[in-house]
């Protein structure tokens, strides 16, 4: 009898110990500890390079602290790996970031303001009337090779490639304007002209494109388009290639990684004038899921990660005895948001796409309006995103330079939500069950794609927020492609969580889906043959708001424009936003010149980063 | 003549096989609700005509029939066509094949040259203590899911810092010297091997074990032994040439699994092998990509079994009687 009491005991304290063992210490508050990049670094300290001209070339000249040469960094990718290594055949983001390390653009992003910022060109100014965009390029800068860049180049990349409709067109079909695109010339060896045939804003974006050494893609042009999608593919010998940018290809080993090496014929320099950059190899490793990337950091075989929100209390404990630091890079420009199905029209078949009770209440602001404020975006940060995230009310994305600061933020108010909904007649019974006006209880679908966890945890939360107000939902995750049907074809849901990624620095990227004939305007989709129909009145405002923000050039115009535009979305609530991810980054500490930037990420500076003690 | 005849008439009877397993996978694939272009419609910034030609590119727009024709008519003429990013699928195998055949060949060569001569010490020393052991053993291995062992070594590379984080070489591998890439290989090697030799190991030893103590229980070696034969004769003369005939039939499976068995442990220690490129296939409804390998798995189990067999005439003077 003793003996087995003496063992219980002995079985408990084993559990006990190993639970405690389980539990995690209490862990501050990550975000108010990590660099934040948006307060102390971001604004003021990047030395923006200039240009300087030394025995007549002009080079991009680095402010930045003058560095060490030689060593390398250890970047990683996630899935299979690049598909090509030509710019303008990447369809995917893994290839087009890799094979845009080496081709540099006539412009790039400055990483803090957003604004364009020269890259090949040295300078450009664009006409009063909006139309005529004159480049100045930079004069005896080289590629890797040694042949010069020049005018050819430029006139050869855009009107022989990009619009003669080489490689991925996704490009060239963006900058139509009016059915028309844009022409280019050359006006002497140096200085290049393009012009549109309307004032159209969003084209000085574009023109960050890679541009292509013409002596190497010509003989590829000639041989036709079929020829140019297999040219500079991954089988391509990496002394092929001839590149303007900091890094040049020097091996490739599939399913492994990517080595670069540094090209010596740079354009850009330090204080010293030494030609950058300071690091000798740029190296990719290509990992298949997010857990082996986290193994390989923790392993020291990769030098920057970007951290999950459900990892960072862990990394945030270990920084300070580690050999890295971890970076805010502020939120990030996905946007998670709950759309409403505003269709009030008929398929062919003369069937409602939706049930004309649900129409009722979706097309009522006041139940739109109850909605937002009964959802409860504090408390999903907190639970999904663990904390590593931001809650959100409009659709620009936080980092947007467009971002209308006007709209404010507020928290979840169930008692205003129910005034809203009284005030459409809307009534709850003894059991609190919801009932519209003309008695029909209130019940309806909520769909998200199934396998995205975070999706589907922010929908539960979701579900259980509007059941607070007496609704009853249907929450039902289903496959993407299925889901992506109803959206984009059928028409036959009530209410969606998605996610959108758009661009921190040109909102017309969004006019599919906020212009009233949209390819994914998802919240009242007309089909090509309805066109214009039953437009709301804010619709057409928003229709406006998007036409005038892309022919206006200068940004103050644009932002009243986009801001407007975001007051509309704001009021009316057919998509209600919820929350963006903060990107959290870790980088080893010996990496010196590291400005992290919200708009540019950790390593936009690439060349001026080297190795320190 | 009679082996080449039935060599001949087994190689006609797998045509009507392949074509089965060629319409099934097809239809399998292009009937799953996976739509290679559900990204692309729902990219804001991708315009309808964009969508569209890439559903003519990949001949999305035509019936699923004419799509399998196009598919076979080009798979018989040795054009295993393109995957959905406009790569060469034989290419992509290319890259794969010898990186899985390192990996899959070493494994067996290792379990056979290990598993046998085990099994029979096991059945020759049948309930003695070595043979407890050894079950046990191979009970752990037989149990372990390799999934979740190769992720406790990966655990156990991180935390020790002894092992590489998976792949196959390092980054400076170019650089090294012969004697360097070799090192730097087996490295890389050990754990993924260690992983495929216990789990088959078990099997393979377990089975030679019971094939041998069912020949050792048999007439004729209770013959042999009261005749007086040395005790190593009977073993390794009479009882092992009968014991081993199933494990030619073993050897063959093994064969078809050269190229797909490892696909599981390769995927978790993210090794540039097969397995890693079809799963991402599979996912992206890559059909060329997907129907390649799952051709490519059903030759090589066929092959194999041809091999087995022929293996077997070879051994087992039964089977040459009885045809």
């Amino acid at each position: 009898m003793i003996r087995r009491v003496f063992r219980a005991l002995l079985v408990i304290i084993i559990i006990g110990v190993l639970c405690k063992a389980c539990l995690v210490k209490d862990v501050q508050n990550p975000e108010t500890h990590i660099k934040s990049s948006k307060n102390n670094l971001l604004a003021t300290d990047y030395p923006t390079p200039t240009t300087v001209n030394i025995n007549g070339i002009d080079y991009l000249q680095s402010q930045a602290p003058i560095g060490k040469f030689g060593g390398e960094i250890i970047f990683s990718t996630i899935g299979e790996g690049p598909k090509t290594f030509n710019p303008f055949n990447s369809k995917d983001n893994t290839s087009s970031t890799l094979s845009a390390i080496m081709y540099d653009g006539l412009l790039s992003t400055h990483p803090i303001t957003g604004q364009p910022s020269p890259k090949l060109a040295k300078s450009y100014t664009i006409s009063p009337d909006g139309k005529t965009y004159t480049f100045k390029l930079r004069k005896g800068i080289k590629w890797s090779d040694g042949k010069p860049i020049t005018a050819d180049d430029v006139v050869f990349t855009w009107r022989d490639i990009i619009f003669a409709g080489f490689g991925d067109t996704s490009l060239r079909d963006s900058i139509y304007i009016d059915g028309k695109l844009p022409t280019v010339r050359k006006i002497d060896n140096y200085t290049v002209e393009f012009k549109t045939a309307k004032p159209y804003a969003p084209f000085i974006r574009v023109l960050g494109a890679s541009i292509a050494p013409k002596h190497i893609f010509m003989p590829a042009i000639k041989k036709g388009p079929k020829y140019f999608d297999s040219f500079l593919s991954t089988t391509t010998k990496p002394e092929d290639f001839v590149v303007s940018g900091a890094f040049k290809l020097k091996e490739y080993v599939p399913a492994q990684r990517v080595v670069y090496e540094r090209n010596p014929n740079y354009y850009e320099i330090n204080t010293n004038n030494e030609s950058l950059p300071y690091l000798d190899k740029l190296i990719y490793l290509i990992v298949g899921d997010l857990n082996n990337e986290v193994l390989k950091f923790e392993a020291k075989e990769i030098d920057v990660i970007t951290l999950q929100g459900s990892k960072v209390a862990r990394y945030k404990s270990l920084e300070p005895h580690s050999d890295f630091d971890l970076y805010n890079l502020g939120p990030n420009t996905g946007t998670m948001y709950l759309s409403v199905n505003l269709n009030d029209r008929k398929n062919d078949k003369g069937k409602y796409y939706v049930d004309p009770i649900k129409q009722k209440w979706f097309q009522d602001l006041n139940f739109r309006t109850a909605i937002d404020y009964t959802i409860d975006r504090r408390n999903m940060v907190f639970n999904i995103a663990n904390g590593i995230g931001a809650p959100l009310h409009t659709p620009e994305s936080l980092n947007s330079i467009y971002l209308n600061k006007e709209l404010k933020a507020f928290e979840k108010d169930t008692q205003k939500a129910k005034e809203y909904l009284y005030k459409s007649g809307f009534y709850t019974d003894k059991k609190g069950h919801l009932y519209d006006k003309d008695n029909n209880r209130v019940e309806f679908d909520l769909f998200t794609n199934a396998g995205n966890t975070e999706r589907e945890a922010i929908g539960v939360m979701v579900k259980q927020d509007l059941e607070e107000l007496g609704m009853k939902v249907n929450f039902k995750p289903i496959e993407f492609n299925s889901l992506v049907n109803k959206l984009v074809s059928t028409f036959d849901w009530d209410m969606v969580i998605m996610g959108l990624t758009g661009s921190p620095l040109e909102p017309n990227g969004g006019k599919n889906v906020w212009m009233s004939n949209g390819r994914l305007h998802m919240f009242n989709m007309r089909t090509p043959q309805e066109g214009k129909l039953n437009i709301l009145s804010w619709e057409k405002e928003l229709d406006e708001m998007f036409e005038k923000g892309a022919l206006a050039t200068k940004f103050e115009d644009r932002k009243k424009y986009y801001d407007r535009y975001q007051e509309i979305i704001y009021e009316q609530r057919p998509m209600i936003y919820i929350y963006s991810p903060v990107i959290i980054v870790a980088i080893r500490d010996k990496f010196k010149n590291i400005y992290p930037s919200s708009l540019g990420g950790i390593t936009h500076n690439i060349e001026e980063i080297y190795i320190g003690e | 003549m009679e082996t080449f005849k039935y060599i001949l008439k087994r190689i006609v009877q797998t045509i009507p096989l392949l074509i089965m397993v060629s319409i099934i996978s097809f239809f399998i694939i292009r009937l799953s609700p996976v739509d290679p272009l559900a990204e692309l419609k729902l990219n804001p910034s991708i315009s309808p005509e964009t969508v569209e030609r890439e559903k003519q590119r990949l001949g999305l727009d035509k019936p699923i029939i004419v799509q399998y024709g196009k598919w076979a008519i080009s798979f018989v003429q040795g054009d295993l066509g393109v995957t959905s990013t406009g790569e060469k699928v034989s290419q992509k195998l290319k890259e794969r094949i010898p990186n899985t055949l390192l990996l899959t060949s070493l494994v067996i060569l290792l379990t056979w040259l290990v598993g046998v001569p085990l099994g029979i010490i096991a059945a020759t020393k049948w309930k003695t203590n070595f043979d407890r052991i050894l079950t046990v053993l191979t009970s752990i291995g037989m149990a372990i899911p390799s999934f979740f062992f190769a992720v406790l070594l990966l655990m156990f590379a991180v935390k020790t810092g002894w092992f590489p984080i998976g792949g196959l070489t390092s980054p400076n591998f170019a650089e090294m010297n012969f004697l360097g890439k070799f090192i730097d290989l087996a490295h890389h090697l050990i754990l993924p091997v260690i992983v495929l030799f216990t789990i088959s190991l078990a099997g393979l030893q377990r089975q030679m074990r019971a094939n041998m103590l069912d020949v050792l229980d048999s007439d004729y070696v209770k013959f042999a032994r009261a005749k007086g034969l040395p005790e190593n004769l009977v073993i390794y003369k009479h009882a092992l040439r009968n014991a081993v005939n199933p494990m030619i039939t073993l050897l063959g499976f093994e064969f078809a699994g050269l190229l797909s068995g490892a696909a599981l442990t390769e995927y978790v220690f993210q090794y540039p092998g097969l397995g890693r490129l079809i799963l991402e296939a599979v996912l992206k409804s890559d059909i060329n990509l997907v129907m390649a390998s799952l051709m490519m798995g059903a030759v090589m189990l066929v092959v194999g079994n041809l091999i087995a067999d022929i293996l077997l005439i070879i051994t087992d003077p039964r089977i040459r009687v009885k045809s």
